[in-house]
């Protein structure tokens, strides 16, 4: 059998470890980078700090583009796992090895130094809040550059609109509903990832109960992060295939649609004052415009058959002026005949 | 027996092989070239709009009797069939002499808000089907429709079966009321006239984050974890780069075309329930009598395996032949088994049944 830590050693071995690693650390970054790293003692700072340093330095020297992309994404990524690595290494040491205590260790690891409070013991939240969509964070901007507006609304919600500002003062009371109607579906929104991430500490349990059996240990803290993310995914999923998150998240969107249509208004409203077109006008004209486009583009697929029929029938107006030279049986004449007047040896115009 | 055995000096080691890895990546970062996509060179043979059909040109002439007109989803590029040399679906089935043509649907803006599945359905893939068989000489072609572009091509078979002689669906959706479909559940209480009407388009962005809610944990955090791995590696750095290039690279949704998926087939699910029209032509799956292949992934978490696998119950042709593929929704273009597996399983299917 292998052999494992001797856990009476263990924190010995962790602090000269540790130290042996910040060493590391610092040479290897010197050596890239050319610059004097963080000699921070390692029980002072954490390792994701290692992570951020990396970051900076491309900062320093200006990279853009693809790579400075890359570097956010994979800094929102592997925060959580730097300092789960590190939690884990340290905490792993004492002897504990419960299910329940390593829950405990990962709950941990996820409130690490610096991490926003509003995200204690919430990592699925957090996962999302990292997500580099710009569609969101467009509306979270847009949210906060509304707040002076609604923090005035919020005064006039409950006062009668009367006057000449009446309809105005109406918009605003509805805006201001739309927002706190909005807030509220959030708060339901973000109490289901919170539920979905007590839930993923316990289905972490499980999976790591399950690894007691013999040759299924966890061996390595990438096996063990692993391991968690397959547990919270399992959770998540639980949750956001559930009626109730599908009643909230359809909620949650319509509420953000109403907001955003009442900001429109708005905008509107000021774009019209302003004399500049709106976005309604713009639509109506793309609509009209997209409605003659597809009628000019039936008309030109028809027009090569109707091209075709105009040509029998001219032909055969040419054989009938010619003699009365019985038509061809080709289908476009076929329809030229059926169409064009029975032959009565009149002119036209004359019966 | 303890659950966890982990030797610290290890856990150190990882750590310090982390660290040393994104101190390389400081270089490899830098070096990696732009990356580019599309390994295989390209003619345009059809323009209308936005629409551009191209046909691709293999190293030696096409020995297959008909082409394969390709038919990509709305929501991501098309170039996922032809990502790089040694992960391109196209390239494959190139020199396994057949004659590929693909419909890129471009980028809509605010010009093609109006667009509905009308005029992507009876408008452009009809009339780039008739383009390519009037390019490559031929009366009948076989389709080949990717996940929505598989929804699509099962509609425009059920109204235009005489232009095709057989139809390949891969990561399809046809039941869209399955229970592990993620993405349908969260559609069904939405008000996508709301939010069509909010929005006009639907911005990528909005689409990219929904995608990756889906698995937030392993989408955002994991797989950047894994790229820890990777980071001193520029080949590999550049595949994945190339990847997250295409993850990322994503149409707007017309804002029409949109509500009437929406609303027809994530939340109406008419294509097995009935009552799906099309431009006013009623569409129905038993129309369908041609040969059919549905591919499908086994892993698949935007498709689920659910999702796909009921189109033999609900089709009208007696020759269905389906294919699952053990992979994900990707995975089935670029994975090193599905360049083994999925070309020749198409050209062996097509080989028996074109005439």
């Amino acid at each position: 059998m292998a052999k494992g830590p001797d856990p009476t050693r263990a924190p010995d071995d962790w602090q000269a470890l540790s130290q042996q690693y910040w060493n590391a650390w610092a040479d290897a970054t010197r050596k890239a980078f050319g610059s004097a790293a963080d000699a921070t003692a390692p029980d002072k700072t954490p390792w994701h700090e290692g992570l951020e340093q990396w970051s900076r330095m491309f900062d320093a020297r200006g990279a853009g583009g693809t790579q400075s992309e890359v570097v956010e994404r994979l800094l929102a990524g592997a925060r959580s796992y730097f300092a789960l690595l590190q939690s884990l290494a340290e905490t792993g040491a004492d002897g504990k090895a419960d299910p329940q205590a390593w829950a405990e260790r990962l709950r941990g690891s996820f409130n690490f130094p610096g991490a926003d409070a509003a995200l204690l013991d919430n990592p699925l939240a957090r996962a999302l809040r990292e997500l580099a969509g710009h569609g969101a964070k467009g509306f979270e901007q847009m949210m906060k550059g509304m707040q002076p507006a609604m923090a005035e609304a919020r005064a006039l919600l409950d006062l009668p609109a009367f006057g000449y500002a009446r309809e105005h003062q109406e918009h605003y009371q509805r805006m201001a509903k739309a927002w706190l109607d909005y807030q509220q579906e959030t708060n339901r929104y973000n109490a289901l990832i919170a539920r979905a991430s007590r839930r993923a500490f316990e289905v972490f349990e499980d999976k790591l109960a399950e690894r007691g059996e013999p040759g299924r240990q966890v061996d390595s803290v990438r096996g063990l992060y692993d391991l968690w993310v397959d547990a919270a995914e399992d959770a998540y999923a639980e949750v956001a295939l559930s009626d109730e998150f599908r009643e909230v998240y359809g909620a949650l969107v319509n509420a953000q649609m109403r907001v955003r249509q009442d900001v429109q208004r708005e905008v509107e409203r000021v774009a019209t004052d302003l004399g500049m077109p709106t976005r309604t006008e713009i639509d109506s004209m793309g609509k009209r415009l997209h409605a003659l486009h597809r009628d000019a583009k039936n008309r030109a697929e028809a027009l090569p058959e109707l091209v075709a029929e105009v040509a029998a029938l001219r032909a055969e107006v040419e054989r009938l002026k010619a003699g009365g030279v019985k038509p061809a049986s080709q289908p476009a004449r076929k329809t030229a005949a059926r169409k064009a007047p029975r032959k009565t040896g009149k002119k036209p115009g004359k019966e | 027996m303890e659950p966890i055995r982990i030797d610290p000096r290890r856990a150190l080691d990882d750590a310090m092989r982390a660290q040393q890895k994104l101190a390389a990546s400081f270089r490899t970062l830098r070096e990696v070239d732009d990356v580019d996509y599309g390994a295989t060179e390209k003619e345009a043979i059809y323009r209308e709009d936005k629409v551009v059909v191209y046909r691709y040109k293999g190293k030696a002439e096409p020995t297959a009797k008909a082409p394969i007109l390709i038919c990509y989803a709305l929501v991501n590029r098309p170039y996922m069939v032809d990502l790089q040399d040694d992960r391109s679906l196209v390239k494959n089935l190139l020199a396994l002499g057949e004659d590929v043509y693909i419909i890129d649907w471009g980028y809509p803006d605010g010009g093609d808000r109006w667009l509905t599945l009308d005029d992507y359905i009876n408008g452009y893939i009809r009339r780039s089907v008739a383009a390519v068989a009037k390019h490559a000489g031929v009366e009948k072609i076989n389709l080949l429709g990717i996940c929505q572009g598989g929804a699509f091509s099962l509609c425009f078979a059920s109204l235009y079966q005489d232009k095709l002689q057989n139809l390949i669906t891969m990561v399809t959706p046809v039941d869209f009321h399955t229970k592990d479909n993620m993405l349908s559940h969260w559609t069904r209480d939405m008000d996508v006239d709301l939010f069509v009407d909010t929005l006009g388009n639907v911005p990528a962005d909005l689409m990219n984050w929904c995608y990756l809610t889906l698995k937030p944990v392993r989408l955002n955090q994991q797989k950047y974890v894994a790229m820890l791995d990777i980071l001193d590696d520029k080949a590999e750095l550049e595949n994945f780069l190339r990847m997250e290039k295409w993850i990322f690279d994503s149409p707007d949704q017309a804002g029409e075309a949109f509500r009437e998926f929406i609303r027809d087939f994530y939340q109406g699910n008419k294509l097995v329930k009935g009552g799906l029209e099309i431009g006013g032509k009623p569409i129905s799956l038993k129309n369908i009598t041609i040969p059919v292949l549905n591919i499908f992934a086994e892993q698949d978490h935007l498709v689920p395996p659910s999702a796909s696998r009921p189109l033999g119950e609900y089709i009208g042709t007696t020759d269905y032949t389906q294919l699952a593929f053990k992979g994900g929704h990707i995975g089935i273009y670029v994975s090193g088994r599905a360049q083994r597996e999925v070309p020749p399983a198409i050209h062996e299917w097509l080989a028996k049944r074109t005439k």
